[in-house]
């Protein structure tokens, strides 16, 4: 085992408790097929010919039509569309409360941890190579963002419970679409995100991150260090919901608030 | 291997358009308040959600990851006419996307939809496919002669030859609906308002053509929007008044769109105009109605254009009406089942909304029923009879005219005369029966077909 990775000659350290090399090989993977899959939509979308148009605007031209439709009523109207509807999704809170409840606290939960890893993983470059720091920067960053990450933990939590109950006991209230139990993927994938998430995160607390010295590993070795179920989070975590949003019914995450845009509203 | 032609292609859609139908989480908000699901004993396949669906489904077959790697899926003939049916089961009244939770601006999907279909060669749906020849060849859907555009006019009524306002009357109002065309010229002269109005040079609107999805046939529509824009810049209004919601949807929505831009006068709806003359204090009412009424926002008044408000102030402010609420009203409204080609080409789904609507108004306890479209009038009117209800159904205008104390007496109504060429809530005129025909021979020949326009003579409907 070693103190962490050697990247440029500049060690990043191993805080996240997992091998760093499957971490960003998967990320990597998970980047690419997620920007593949969102390719191929946007090209799938491109080929619209609308009434006067003699041929298709292809991806791009399909990325920029939709970019100058959402700002086509002025920067103003964008962002109270951007602030009312896709972030307060004002649309289903004025009918559907519960499922407004469940959507807000999966859709927040879900940002506030990609957010939050993406700045623990900034942090983790930026001590070594922008500030020259040990460990110690990372670790303090780690530290404070604990809070919050175990905020935003509990919200995808508590959608996942609402999303399950409203499936299991509600389910005669709503007219339900054709094949809808492909649901349950989607509902199974993110709880086994959560559980794992909580499992990886507990350990780690329990050894006391920032007490542990990586270079003590090879001595003492945590419990967690190259964890499988720490590790399974971590890939399951990347493909699930990276790699395979554009595949699957999650895209909606991204069409949805992009059409309350392009349509200033939905008014 | 040569890898296979998709079964559908993209034409008609807009890349926006096309992401729609991947942002529809299938919550099924829509199934609730769809018209045309409820009217079809609730048959998933008329679902809104599950025609976005299906699309969804068409193009991922034909333009998905699987499609790009390994050829698209053949789509069996039989499941694209079976959608474009569905398609069609469908007034484009626009209340599923009012309560899209993703706001899915689902009237423009499913009018795209259709010019698509239409372009493959399974739409329209029945007569609906006489719509283009009709309205291209005699610039209106009833096969009506241009010359009796005015033929209601009664000698008291004053058009003028110019003016800054004119009344565009549309084809409804102008052959069937008389009572309407002589309720709103009389409001308008004891306004002391001078109007003129374009009589030959009138040219339907080209609704129909928009809604069905036929607005590429010949570009009918564009060309009629065009004429009409500029035979009224010619006449020099200013701003032109619309008495017919369907009408008055398509000046403000699809006229710029063909005109290329924004029109040269203002286009306003007679209940805005009158909502405007009462609170200038010049609209004095004369008589007084003791009636409980509830009104019907017209999908093409209400939701697609957001003329909500101004009706209900005329009727408010009208001596001893009552004005009661349905439980679905304004943006909610339940449409009247006329709409979106649905009247000429599904008559029975017409009525089986139309049916729901009257009992949403007869739930109030209203006794009148009243509406700013002509077509809904002619569709509650149907439903109405079909209940047997004891329920009157009429127009704002009418209403109106008869409590600013004017006649709302049409010409003597010809024996068989449509029943709402006069009013149905101030009965003072009766329709003579038709007479009956003595029975003719069967022709020998064999009957047209079903696209030739002549065979299937006047009861055709638009809007």
């Amino acid at each position: 085992m070693t103190e962490g990775l050697t990247i440029l000659g500049k060690t990043v350290f191993d805080t996240l408790f997992i091998d760093y090399r499957i971490m960003v090989i998967t990320a990597i993977i998970s980047i690419i097929l997620f920007l593949v899959g969102m390719y191929i939509q946007l090209d799938k979308w491109g080929r619209g010919i609308p009434e006067g148009a003699t041929k298709p605007l292809g991806a791009w031209g399909a990325l920029k039509l939709i970019i100058s439709r959402i700002f086509e009523k002025g920067i103003g109207h964008a962002l109270e569309v951007i602030i009312l509807d896709v972030a307060f999704q004002r649309r289903t809170f004025r009918r559907r409360k519960l499922e407004w409840l469940m959507h807000i606290l999966i859709f927040w939960g879900w940002i506030g941890l990609f957010i939050l890893t993406v700045v623990a993983a900034a942090a983790e470059f930026y001590g070594p190579f922008v500030l020259g720091a040990e460990y110690e920067f990372f670790v303090g960053v780690w530290k404070s963002l604990e809070l919050p990450n175990n905020i935003f933990g509990y919200m995808l939590v508590a959608g996942i419970a609402i999303a399950i109950i409203r499936r299991l006991f509600f389910r005669s209230k709503d007219v339900q679409a054709r094949n809808a139990d492909v649901d349950w993927i989607l509902i199974i994938g993110l709880l086994i995100v959560v559980i794992t998430g909580f499992y990886a995160q507990g350990i780690r607390e329990a050894a006391g991150v920032e007490r542990e010295l990586i270079s003590a590993y090879e001595i003492n070795a945590p419990g967690f260090f190259n964890n499988i179920t720490v590790l399974f989070h971590e890939v399951f975590t990347l493909l699930f919901c990276v790699a395979y949003l554009p595949f699957s019914k999650y895209l909606h995450i991204i069409t949805a608030p992009l059409t309350i845009m392009v349509n200033h509203g939905g008014e | 291997m040569a890898k296979e032609k998709p079964s559908i292609n993209t034409v008609n859609f807009n890349a926006a358009q096309l992401m729609e139908f991947d942002a529809c989480t299938r919550c099924g908000e829509c199934v609730k308040y769809c018209p045309t699901y409820d009217a079809r004993d609730k048959s998933q396949d008329i679902e809104p959600r599950d025609k976005i669906l299906r699309w969804r489904s068409f193009m991922n077959r034909s333009f998905g990851l699987k499609a790009r790697l390994f050829g698209p899926d053949k789509i069996p003939p039989e499941e694209i006419k079976k959608f474009t049916d569905d398609l069609y089961n469908c007034t484009t009244c626009g209340m599923c996307g009012t309560v899209c939770p993703a706001g899915i601006n689902t009237i423009e999907l499913w009018e795209s939809t259709r010019a698509n279909l239409v372009k493959h060669g399974t739409g329209p749906y029945g007569k609906q496919s006489l719509f283009p020849k009709l309205i291209e060849e005699g610039h209106n859907p009833y096969l009506k002669q241009q010359k009796d555009r005015l033929a209601w006019m009664t000698p008291d009524i004053k058009i003028a030859d110019k003016s800054d306002i004119a009344y565009f009357i549309g084809c409804t109002a102008g052959y069937n609906q008389q009572v309407l065309g002589v309720s709103t010229a009389r409001i308008l002269n004891k306004l002391n308002v001078p109007f003129m109005a374009l009589g030959e040079d009138e040219w339907c609107c080209g609704s129909a053509l928009i809604r069905t999805g036929q607005q590429h046939i010949n570009d009918t529509p564009k060309k009629a929007a065009i004429h009409n824009v500029e035979a009224l810049k010619a006449k020099g209004a200013k701003r032109v008044i619309f008495a017919c919601a369907g009408c008055f949807r398509a000046a403000k929505i699809d006229w710029p769109r063909a005109y290329g831009k924004a029109l040269p006068f203002e286009a306003i709806h007679m209940s805005q105009f009158l909502a405007e003359q009462l609170e200038a204090g010049k609209i004095k009412w004369e008589k007084s109605l003791d009636k409980t009424v509830t009104y019907h926002d017209p999908c093409h008044l209400g939701r697609h254009v957001g003329v909500f408000e101004e009706p209900r102030k005329v009727i408010k402010s009208m001596p001893g009406i009552k004005l009661v609420e349905m439980k679905r009203n304004r943006k909610e409204q339940r449409c009247c089942g006329a709409g979106g080609g649905v009247k000429a080409g599904i008559p029975d789904l017409a009525m089986g909304v139309a049916k729901g609507r009257v009992n949403d108004a007869k739930e109030t306890g209203a006794e009148a029923l009243i509406s700013t479209c002509p077509f809904c009038r002619r569709n509650l009117l149907d439903g109405r009879d079909e209940l047997k209800l004891d329920m009157s159904v009429d127009d704002l205008v009418v209403l109106t005219a008869n409590l600013m104390g004017l006649s709302t007496d049409v010409k003597p109504p010809a024996p068989g005369a449509p029943k709402e060429s006069i009013s149905d809530l101030f009965r003072t005129q009766t329709i003579p029966p038709k007479p009956v025909e003595p029975k003719k021979e069967a022709p020998k020949t064999e009957a047209p077909k079903a696209e030739t326009p002549k065979a299937e003579t006047p009861k055709i409907e638009k809007k």
